[in-house]
């Protein structure tokens, strides 16, 4: 205890000094970067709810902190940590132990480098690189040693005096040490996402987005796991100190290997997200 | 259970959120002193017509939000004119001085309220306007530099002096 509180202390200290940015979306990322020396903090909540039978929830929750390096370039450290509150979920598509546990979850890096601006070139480009170190799974809190890169390319076009905000990633991820939480050690996953906003009055931008991720374990192309899309809408304020974004999104279509073909995919997702972003600016 | 979900929940609650807050750097009439300091004014505010309006954004190229356009006849000659271009969340309150030949004596920044940009109150940056007119380009990284980090406070505020030129020349030249 006293030494969580300890690292929990230690987390405040690097974040009470950061300033933050915002983000339209809950699942996109556009091709902005922050301005050169500021600071910025998020934290983010995500709640995946709902399998094909029992109750489960999968609370996440991310604590990032990010710097602005030059004007083009910016990098975040991140906090992972997981609540899982599991309840009957052994059908045909996933077995899960009940579980109502905290879990750490790992730690997570990135770098984000503007090619162009969507405020002043034709699109906005921006390349960015994650990685991290995971020690539970995100689905069920198992117990792994995860380490994964994941490139990512974002655009984002701007129109109507940047009141409306189209924004595209796309990106893979490269993952070893999945075991014990997966029946394979290493996977390969695609990702994408997409979302339109619009600032319909001063400080406040509704917007839809789409994002979907495809896995593939051992690297291998020819052995797919599964694939799912989700999709619903985004609501984001903003003030001139700190900002949020609430998200909903529904598992519009799965499919799973081993699982029914009814559209949906539960073995490693849920019937629905909700994410609550917020990000502060000192 | 209780001190791992004080664990999870503290690094955000911790977090006091900053009051947001407004900043007005100049009033009405404090940019007027600024920019024509000691003439006196005479309100002139103007209603555009939808054949002016279209006139406008042809020729600026930019977008003109409000039909209404706060306008200031100057003694002595010359126009002041309080416009406003959409930020990241907010709009930017401006002040620009237009000689009695319509070039650009001086822009102001009366309000910002974002979170990144503040560089364009720079007064090296503003000085860059004086003496443009509407057949001056008004390009950003062309005859207007950029601030890098603040590009898109730049952008707006370049576009809304172009569109005053054009305005100038179709609303209150003759």
């Amino acid at each position: 205890m006293k030494m969580r509180l300890a690292f929990t202390a230690a987390i405040l200290c690097c974040v009470s000094v950061v300033r933050g940015d915002e983000q339209l979306f809950g699942f996109v990322r556009g091709a902005e970067t922050l301005p050169a020396h500021h600071w910025e903090v998020y934290q983010f909540v995500t709640l995946g709810e709902g399998k094909s039978e029992g109750t489960y929830y999968g609370t996440h929750f991310e604590t990032e902190a990010e710097y602005g390096v030059t004007d083009q370039f910016q990098a975040s450290l991140s906090l992972i940590q997981h609540y899982f509150h599991n309840k009957g979920v052994d059908g045909d598509r996933d077995a899960l132990d009940n579980t109502n546990a905290y879990r750490f979850g790992g730690f997570e890096g990135s770098a984000k480098y503007r090619l162009l601006s969507p405020f002043k070139d034709p699109i906005g480009i921006a390349l960015r690189l994650e990685g991290g170190y995971l020690f539970h799974d995100e689905v069920d809190g198992l117990d792994q040693h995860e380490r994964y890169i994941k490139p990512e390319i974002d655009f984002q076009k701007d129109f109507l005096e940047d009141r409306l905000i189209c924004s595209l990633d796309l990106g893979a991820e490269w993952a070893w040490g999945k075991q014990s939480a997966e029946q394979y050690p290493r996977e390969l996953s695609f990702e994408g996402a997409a979302g339109v906003a619009y600032r319909f009055a001063p400080n406040w931008y509704a917007g839809v987005e789409i994002h979907t991720r495809w896995e593939y374990p051992l690297f291998d192309l020819n052995n797919f796991e599964h694939r799912v899309f989700y999709a619903g809408p985004s609501i984001h304020y903003s003030q001139e100190r700190w900002w949020a974004t609430l998200t909903w999104n529904y598992q519009v279509y799965g499919k799973g290997v081993e699982e029914p073909a009814d559209g949906q995919t539960f073995a490693e997702e849920t019937r629905q997200l909700f994410r609550l972003k917020v990000g502060f600016n000192f | 259970m209780k001190s791992e979900f004080v664990f999870i929940t503290l690094p955000a609650s911790a977090l006091i959120a900053p009051s947001a807050f407004a900043i007005q750097y100049l009033s009405v009439e404090q940019a007027q002193r600024a920019i024509f300091p000691g003439k006196s004014f005479t309100a002139a505010p103007v209603k555009l017509t939808s054949v002016q309006r279209k006139a406008i954004e042809q020729a600026s190229g930019v977008r003109v939000l409000h039909d209404e356009q706060q306008v200031w006849r100057v003694g002595g000659g010359g126009w002041f004119i309080v416009d406003e271009v959409v930020g990241k969340h907010e709009f930017i309150n401006y002040a620009a001085g237009l000689t009695a030949d319509g070039s650009v004596k001086q822009i102001e920044i009366m309000d910002y309220r974002e979170t990144y940009g503040g560089q364009i109150r720079d007064q090296k940056w503003r000085a860059q306007f004086v003496g443009k007119t509407s057949k001056s380009t008004l390009k950003l990284d062309s005859d207007i530099k950029n601030i890098s980090g603040a590009t898109l406070s730049c952008r707006h505020i370049t576009d809304g002096v172009k569109r005053l030129l054009a305005f100038y020349e179709i609303a209150l030249k003759h």
